[in-house]
């Protein structure tokens, strides 16, 4: 069972991993605005299609 | 399909169609096997034809029929030229490179409007970017340098959505979105703290000894601190705060909890002993952070967001141009202090200014609630939304939009929706009592433990467990989400007040024109006799189309889109003042007049009767007049289910206000004709507590007596000004659906209440008299808390679902 003094501090790692690439995103802005972009992935296909 | 019937009819085959561009009711009766696109104005199939032609039909894909209403409005390029002033584009437009103005859009509410909008770059050349927050409904559009905002404007106009400028207030909306974007961040962090604590703690609980538990027990304090010192810093903020002030808010048993029970864990590490609640202490600090982000975003989007002064003030103003010595018609928005406006009589004042010429009598019951009118004179002071009456006057700007009274008046009302309710306020004062009185419950309950040990677990387990949430925050939550879900259906309430008092309304009055009728002079019955002439529709239309009678109006306007559209020339044309119209088309003698009396089958409706005849053989009849809504007769009924009593309260003469009490279901006794604005306001003073519906000026005067006054769709200033709730959409069917969330609402809180109640009895006991340990507690806590928001959460969403099924046509 020692292996867990450290699997445990590398699974805390990889999760402080996740932490800052939450803090990253919400930091840009990314949680600003959750209603529009819901509506908005049906067209995004669309525009797409138009553009090319 | 492209056309939605009402199912209001199943048996007859002639149902109501709506508009197949903006869902309107069309008045046409159409067939229902027939299922090509039908519109209520020349406005709608304009945007239809020119949509189906640039390739974005697929709008109509995306709009669901029976959603709310786009109408398309007219404006031109002038209306907007403004946009493109240098002076305004740097007030409003931010950005350099390629400049941005943010605008409020009236009408935006689906996935076809985001689509819609955002492909104005592909319509409107020049236009770089176009992004709807639909939340906000505001639009960002970005033209290329040298670009013009006007074209882009007016197209949105066209399309029906209103475009309004923004001011660009960078700061402050930077500000709250920084603010919100930390929040988020300490939640982020609380949760994976917590997270993690708990699975170690399962560990610990299953009963791990030895040094890997010590190991375990120590890397949960680790994780520990991020919560205490970054995420829970609101609450130590709150807290000291609070303590400053000298008030118990309820941050302080929160911090009070944290730390006794961060400090009697680190102490109980330190000794090897059992009672560690780093786990529970994280969840509730979770917990807490979330529910109160929350709240603050729902009053956010209630403060926010709101531009009620759109809708109050005349956008147009005309400009007095001193150089050029000319009157130019431009936009409210694009007025600057300093500018001569001149304001015909009949019209609203747009701004706060002085007069500089003409005398004129003015009416500032928009903002004074006096209905007399007094006289101005030159140096006098006016302000906007108050009405010039008699002759025109010269006005020299001093402020404009939110700097006026009448904008500041508007700001008042629109933090008047954070107002605390009777309720509210009455569980504020509760809880603070309530928290009083478990910190000397603890401090008893501390001194008569058996020992420091035990009396400190009592007494941690007791505040603990005791929480005031359902009294201090989950009523205001219930009351924000009901005015938020409320605001979104269309109904704006001014306040958590009135939604409590809805609830205890006994007596609905409501007006008959406008608010149980259309209120417009139009075509409710068109009937042909004769098949042997198809052009019927043509005919009339060439006819009428010569009159300015409001007959004629009507008649044409119903009548061109059921014809084939082509003009058919009149010959020797003849008006009859007050029988009708005649004259010669494809050579045969036409009259459309009022119906000859033997053709007369029944006398005693109401209303104006038309028939058409051709070389004086009656081909085709219509009916007209006011025409009584469609959701009107189904609101009384469900009144009557909640027990109200309706009242109609009309200016009108008594047999038109008894046909439509009879035809909506209201008793004979219950209807009350040629009412002064007077009368109407002692009646509604009588018949207390009383819900008042109406549109007119005349009915100002009873809102605003009224214990609850509610202003529909289309209502003038000054009944707007004067009602407790407006009401954004036409028809009375609102009406019942805001009574329903109020109702659903105190009912929410009450078993709130309730449930609170009992927990913090039975908790409170149970840790007094030692039978919790503060672990349980701990556990308990964000438990009791999660199921008082839970349930706040779940009964106004019911409340959504029961607004949407109620909404469907």
């Amino acid at each position: 069972m020692t292996i867990l003094a450290i699997l445990l501090p590398l699974a805390l790692l990889i999760s402080c991993g996740f932490v800052a690439a939450y803090l990253w995103a919400t930091s840009k802005g990314q949680y600003d605005d959750l209603e529009t972009p819901a509506h908005r992935i049906f067209l995004e296909d669309e525009l797409e299609r138009t553009k090319r | 399909m492209v056309v939605t019937y009402s199912r209001s009819k199943p048996h007859s085959k002639l149902e109501t169609a709506f508009c197949t561009h903006c869902g309107k009711e069309v008045l046409d009766r159409v067939d229902i096997r027939e299922t090509s696109p039908v519109f209520c104005c020349l406005g709608c199939k304009t945007v239809y034809q020119f949509l189906q032609s640039s390739g974005l039909s697929r709008f109509y894909q995306l709009k669901q029929n029976n959603d709310r209403q786009i109408q398309p409005g007219g404006g031109d390029a002038i209306e907007y030229r403004y946009l493109d002033d240098s002076v305004f584009r740097e007030k409003y437009a931010r950005g350099l490179e390629d400049p941005q103005i943010d605008f409020f859009v009236e009408g935006v509410h689906c996935a076809a409007c985001i689509w819609l909008i955002e492909k104005l770059p592909e319509i409107v050349p020049d236009v770089k970017e176009a992004k709807l927050d639909l939340g906000k409904s505001v639009a960002s559009i970005k033209v290329a340098p040298g670009g013009s905002f006007a074209k882009a404007a007016e197209k949105l106009a066209w399309l029906g959505y209103r475009p309004h400028p923004i001011e660009s207030d960078e700061k402050a909306s930077e500000l709250q979105n920084a603010e919100n974007r930390s929040w988020l961040m300490r939640i982020g962090v609380a949760a994976a703290c917590s997270g993690n604590i708990m699975l170690l703690a399962v560990a610990l609980y299953a009963g791990l000894a030895g040094d890997l538990a010590r190991y375990f027990r120590y890397l949960s304090l680790a994780l520990f601190l991020p919560v205490l010192f970054y995420s829970a810093a609101p609450f130590y903020k709150n807290a000291i705060a609070s303590l400053r002030s000298r008030t118990l808010s309820i941050d302080v048993p929160v911090i009070l909890a944290i730390v006794l029970g961060a400090v009697v864990s680190a102490f109980n590490l330190r000794n090897e002993t059992d009672h560690i609640y780093f786990d529970s202490i994280s969840a509730l600090v979770f917990l807490l952070l979330s529910s109160r982000y929350v709240l603050r975003r729902i009053q956010q989007r209630n403060l926010g967001g709101s531009h009620l002064y759109h809708f109050l003030l005349p956008s147009k103003a005309k400009r007095l141009d001193v150089k050029a010595a000319a009157i130019v018609e431009v936009n409210t928005a694009a007025l600057l202090p300093g500018d001569l406006v001149e304001v015909g009589p009949g019209d609203v004042i747009p701004v706060d200014g002085t007069v500089q010429s003409g005398t004129s009598a003015i009416n500032s019951s928009l903002l004074t609630g006096e209905s007399s009118p007094h006289r101005v004179c030159p140096g006098s002071q006016v302000y906007s939304g108050t009405l010039n009456e008699s002759d025109v006057l010269q006005i020299k700007v001093t402020a404009l939009g939110r700097q006026t009274r009448l904008g500041r008046i508007l700001k008042q009302i629109e933090e008047g929706g954070l107002k605390k309710a009777p309720i509210v306020i009455a569980a504020d004062r509760v809880s603070k009592w309530f928290l009083a009185a478990v910190f000397v419950g603890a401090a008893i309950v501390f001194g008569l433990g058996a020992d420091f040990s035990d009396g400190i677990n009592r007494a941690l387990a007791l505040i603990i467990v005791t929480c005031p949430c359902a009294l201090a925050l989950a009523t205001p939550l219930a009351m924000s989400l009901s005015l938020k879900k409320a605001a979104r259906a269309g109904i704006l309430i001014n306040g958590a007040e009135i939604l409590e008092k809805v609830a205890r309304v006994k007596n609905v009055v409501l007006d008959k024109t406008g608010t149980l009728t259309y209120g417009k002079f139009e075509v409710l019955e068109w009937k042909e006799t004769s098949h042997l002439h198809r052009e019927i529709a043509d005919i009339v239309v060439a006819l009428e189309e010569q009159s300015k009678h409001p007959v004629a109006k009507s008649l044409v306007q119903f009548l061109k889109t059921r014809g084939s559209g082509t003009s058919l020339p009149v010959a020797s044309f003849k008006e009859e003042i007050g029988v009708g119209v005649s004259g010669l088309v494809n050579g045969q003698f036409y009259e459309v007049r009022s119906l000859k009396e033997i053709d007369r089958t029944n006398t005693a409706s109401v209303g104006t009767r038309i028939g058409v005849y051709c070389e004086t053989k009656l081909i085709a009849t219509a009916l007209l007049g006011d025409k009584i809504r469609v959701d009107a007769k189904t609101t009384i009924d469900e009144l009557n289910r909640f027990r109200l009593n309706s009242f109609i309260l009309s200016g009108d003469d008594p047999e038109v206000v008894r046909n439509v009490g009879e035809t909506i279901g209201i008793a004979t006794n219950r209807h009350f004709s040629v009412a002064t604005p007077e009368y109407k306001s002692r009646f509604v003073k009588n018949h207390e507590p009383c819900l008042m519906a109406g549109d007119g000026a005349n009915d100002a005067l009873a809102l605003s007596s009224a214990y609850v006054g509610v202003a529909v769709h289309g209502s003038m200033d000054v009944s707007l000004r004067a009602a407790d709730v407006y009401i954004a959409h036409p028809g009375v069917r609102y009406i019942e659906k805001l009574v329903v969330i109020s109702k659903e609402t105190m009912s929410l809180i009450h078993r709130n209440f309730a449930f609170s109640l009992a927990y913090n009895l039975v908790g409170g006991v149970t840790a007094a008299s030692g039978h919790m340990t503060p672990l349980l507690a701990a556990l308990l806590m964000p438990v009791s808390a999660f199921t008082v928001f839970g349930s706040t959460l779940i009964g106004t969403r019911k409340l959504r679902e029961a607004l949407r099924e109620r909404g469907g046509k």
